[in-house]
């Protein structure tokens, strides 16, 4: 990808110099033929024609952030029936990389700081590198073809929350969403849980890098300690107690970062091992006993031996059933209903129970269970994926740019703003208060009243056949008699249905 | 109007607004509120002290800047209070890192008003429950739910010539028998509620006269609205400017009576409304004790907070005065600070209901409140 990065920017005539002077977002013509030519909405398509939500619409619901265009026609012909079909387009996206996503790739290119290296990032702003996260993180969301992928990226972006405001997050969030979460999110729970426990983001977001016992007199820091039990694993009501926190943080005393305070400046968001800060005791965690290190291991000994046991307290917090009833209730919360379904969580559970916690089959037993299918258009859209969708369904060309994220602010759902460890909330009562601006989105949206953004609904409603055709396409189904006035009457036939309460269900 | 309430505050009218101002830049507390007690504070200002002659006596120690005198009635009356070497713990003396910290509450995600209303939230927020009057969003809010940055009132709706839209949304909204649907209808209540304001013309109460700078249009509307019962629980507004290293008063004076005369009127206009609602005014840290060879001060350390509302324990200056010799001046010859400033917020963020809430919204810190309501 970097390499991929650096030719890009070789191949023009003094590319820098030019990518700097007119900035990425708006390339001179001479480059512009570098990028893959926008797919368009293309030509004639069909949309779902059923009173209610079909199982092809439902997938697209939750699989994607939204369909676009002829997604509905596409995935139909997969297979004969609609559940098969369904479930074929599940299965696709469930192998995210046999994905072609080069419309994407190229989008989020522009997003230069994304894709530099740990102690690059310290050189730029951090008002810089999180505006082309939350940029990036919409534009894959609107462009990718991979969108179970981006679904989950946003999942545990959330389950593993940072927020960037705090201490040198702000320049290592970057390092963090590329390296830990993105590498992972269809992948081991326990190697992603590995990865944020050791994120130099996460050390500084939930103080690790302060978390030290030279001497039985030093009390460790706890906090990330207790989050990654009630939070990342086992949950709050999941069997832990107050001594487990404990000894959990004892266990993982002593690795840190080195900060950009640090003299003399290098490895600077490198985290490290000090085995001075290690508390090296016997300790005792849900019932196991872990051992005291033996006297006299030398420096290197002692980092194995304390990585060895950092190793153990993951298998152990990983294996617990407790945390594959919290990632599983998660999951059908997300996927499902707000009070999730207690059948499905049992069986998504034990699927990653007896996985070990392999994201990708546990998900395709969510998908399989009749929960699932039952859970039609039940959930609120939270405002980052009613915007995406609503981009998708207008096919708009977007920059994914800064009044988008405007909109995202006013509704508190910028991506990586979310204060505590917790991650937004995927229930839909703290996000009642946001359709004021939902509605002003859908007008600005459909009006052409966004910089950067761009739509065409006369193109689209020709190609889809009429309007009546477009509130399908929209909504996912046939629309009301009431709908339909509703579209005709507000002179804003678009907006509305955007607007509408259907459109802000999932 | 008693369902809009229900449905995003839960309590009723009796909804509390905290009202945050930000004095951007580094007010000098000490030449807003004058020592006038402490010797020091006239051999290190021989220039531009407050002449103790043509201030307004708080009390036996402090007075008030003349051209604060507009704040003079509130604090008589007993609903404004003011608390003295007040500040963070922060001693880079940046405006950046100054103002960082105290918006986010210490080393945290999150402002800490953001993280308050998040940690307080009862359920669901209303469209109108936070609003940062300006352009952008102050840090202080960052991560609260739903905030609505907005300049005037004109914001909050769906432009003036969408009549239409609003009405058919009503219909769909209302045919809804779901959460959605109730909030698609407060929503709509809201909007209507508000595009009445706007067609009306704005009478203060009381005779008030807010001026025409941009402090004083905020004040009014964030009046209005309070005055509307749209279940709006915080508000955060700027005056900035106080960077007054070099002709200190013709930085400050200007501001000083915007400030008095914009808060003046705000609390004349709400008057029995004011029971409802706790303002707070604070700046990232005060100056040098000092004065410059520029007739200025330098970044310092402890300055002024004010507060006002009725149930604010007014008509007094809190705070321990530290006095002013050499040995207890911190670094470069500053105030220290006696109050932090958390435990300034923290006894009103418990007056509006949150005492729960305070870990999270002051992370790390110990409190120890200031007692000021009654």
């Amino acid at each position: 990808m970097h390499l991929k990065r650096r030719k890009f920017i070789e191949t023009t005539a003094s590319g820098v110099a030019l990518l700097a002077a007119a900035g990425c977002d708006q390339l001179p013509r001479a480059l512009q033929s570098l990028l893959p030519p926008q797919a368009g909405i293309g030509g004639p398509f069909r949309p779902p024609a059923a009173d209610q939500i079909d199982p092809l619409v439902h997938v697209l619901n939750h699989a994607t952030f939204g369909a676009r265009p002829g997604d509905y026609e596409r995935i139909s012909k997969l297979a004969k029936e609609p559940r098969a079909a369904a479930m074929a387009f599940l299965e696709q996206q469930l192998a995210p990389a046999t994905l072609e996503d080069r419309v994407a790739e190229y989008a989020a290119r522009r997003f230069e700081t994304m894709g530099e290296p740990l102690g690059e990032l310290f050189e730029y702003q951090p008002k810089l590198l999180h505006e082309e996260l939350m940029r990036a993180t919409l534009m894959r969301a609107v462009l990718s073809e991979r969108q179970l992928f981006e679904v989950m990226v946003q999942f545990w972006s959330d389950h593993f929350n940072i927020d960037p405001s705090k201490g040198e997050c702000k320049w290592l969030k970057v390092a963090d969403d590329r390296d830990v979460i993105r590498p992972h999110a269809l992948g081991k729970f326990p190697e992603m849980l590995r990865a944020s426990l050791l994120s130099p983001a996460m050390l500084w977001y939930l103080d690790g890098r302060v978390n030290r016992r030279r001497n039985s007199s030093e009390k460790p820091n706890e906090n990330y300690a207790r989050e990654l039990l009630e939070l990342h694993t086992v949950g709050v009501h999941g069997g832990y107690t107050q001594e487990d926190v404990m000894e959990v943080a004892r266990c993982l005393t002593g690795w840190t970062v080195r900060s950009k305070e640090n003299k003399p400046y290098f490895g600077i968001g490198k985290v490290e091992f000090k085995p001075d800060l290690h508390d090296f005791g016997a300790k005792r965690l849900l019932g196991y006993v872990l051992p005291a290190a033996p006297e006299g291991l030398n420096r290197e000994l002692r980092e194995n031996f304390a990585t060895a046991q950092l190793t153990r307290v993951l298998e152990i917090v990983t294996t617990h059933p407790a945390t594959a009833t919290h990632i599983a209730t998660k999951l059908c919360r997300h996927f499902m209903a707000d009070a999730p379904p207690e059948g499905a969580v049992k069986a998504v559970a034990e699927t990653f129970r007896h996985t070990a916690g392999d994201i990708t089959p546990t998900l395709r037993t969510l998908f399989t269970t009749d929960e699932f299918w039952a859970a039609r258009g039940n959930k609120f859209k939270r405002p980052f994926t009613f915007v995406a969708s609503a981009l998708r369904a207008v096919f708009a060309e977007t920059d994914a740019g800064m009044p988008l994220v405007r909109y995202l602010e006013r509704m508190g759902h910028a991506p990586f703003t979310y204060p505590t460890p917790d991650g937004f909330p995927d229930v839909a009562a703290p996000w009642l208060g946001t359709l004021l601006w939902r509605w002003n989105f859908a007008v600005a949206i459909s009006e052409n009243e966004l910089k950067g953004t761009k739509v065409n609904l006369k193109t689209l409603r020709e190609r889809v056949g009429g309007d009546e055709a477009l509130a399908c396409h929209l909504l996912g189904r046939r629309p009301t008699g009431e709908e339909m006035q509703a579209y005709h009457e507000s002179g804003l036939g678009v907006a509305l249905l955007l607007a509408s309460p259907a459109f802000q269900m999932c | 109007m008693n369902s809009l309430q229900t449905y995003t505050t839960g309590n009723g009218d009796e909804q509390h607004t905290l009202v945050v101002i930000f004095l951007r830049g580094g007010a000098d507390g000490l030449n807003m509120v004058a020592p006038l007690g402490d010797d020091g504070y006239f051999r290190a200002r021989p220039r531009i002290a407050i002449d103790a002659k043509t201030a307004l006596r708080l009390d036996d120690f402090f007075g008030l800047n003349p051209l604060l005198k507009e704040l003079l009635p509130a604090y008589q009356e007993g609903s404004l209070a003011i608390v003295h070497a007040a500040g963070s713990e922060d001693d880079t003396r940046s405006h950046f890192e100054a103002q960082d910290l105290m918006e986010h509450g210490g080393l945290a995600g999150g402002g800490w008003l953001g993280r308050f209303l998040r940690a307080n939230n009862s359920g669901s927020n209303g469209p109108l429950s936070a609003v940062a009057l300006g352009h952008a969003l102050p840090e202080c809010l960052r991560g609260a739910p739903a905030v609505t940055v907005l300049e005037t009132l004109a914001d909050f709706s769906l432009g003036t010539k969408r009549a239409a839209l609003v009405n058919q949304l009503a219909k769909l909204y209302g045919l809804q028998n779901t959460e959605v649907g109730a909030a698609g209808r407060s929503t709509i209540e809201a909007v209507r509620r508000i595009a009445d304001m706007r067609n009306t013309v704005y009478r203060p109460a009381n005779g008030a006269v807010y001026g025409n700078d941009d402090f004083a249009k905020s004040l009014l509307e964030l009046a209005r609205l309070i005055k509307a019962r749209v279940g709006l629980q915080a508000a955060s507004l700027d005056l900035g400017g106080w960077d007054s290293h070099f002709g200190q008063s013709a930085v400050m004076n200007p501001l000083m009576v915007r400030l008095a005369k914009g808060l003046a009127a705000f609390h004349k206009d709400l008057a029995a409304d004011m029971q409802r609602v706790t303002l707070v005014a604070m700046t990232e840290f005060g100056r040098r004790v000092a004065e410059n060879s520029a007739f200025g001060t330098d970044h310092g350390r402890g300055s002024v907070m004010f507060l006002m509302g009725g149930s604010v324990r007014g008509g007094k200056v809190y705070g321990r005065w530290p006095g002013l010799s050499k040995d207890v001046l911190d670094g470069p010859g500053d105030l220290p600070v006696t109050t932090n400033y958390r435990n300034v917020l923290a006894p009103i963020l418990e007056r509006h209901g949150g005492q729960p809430a305070l870990p999270q919204t002051f992370p790390n810190f110990e409190l120890n409140p200031v007692p000021i309501f009654g």
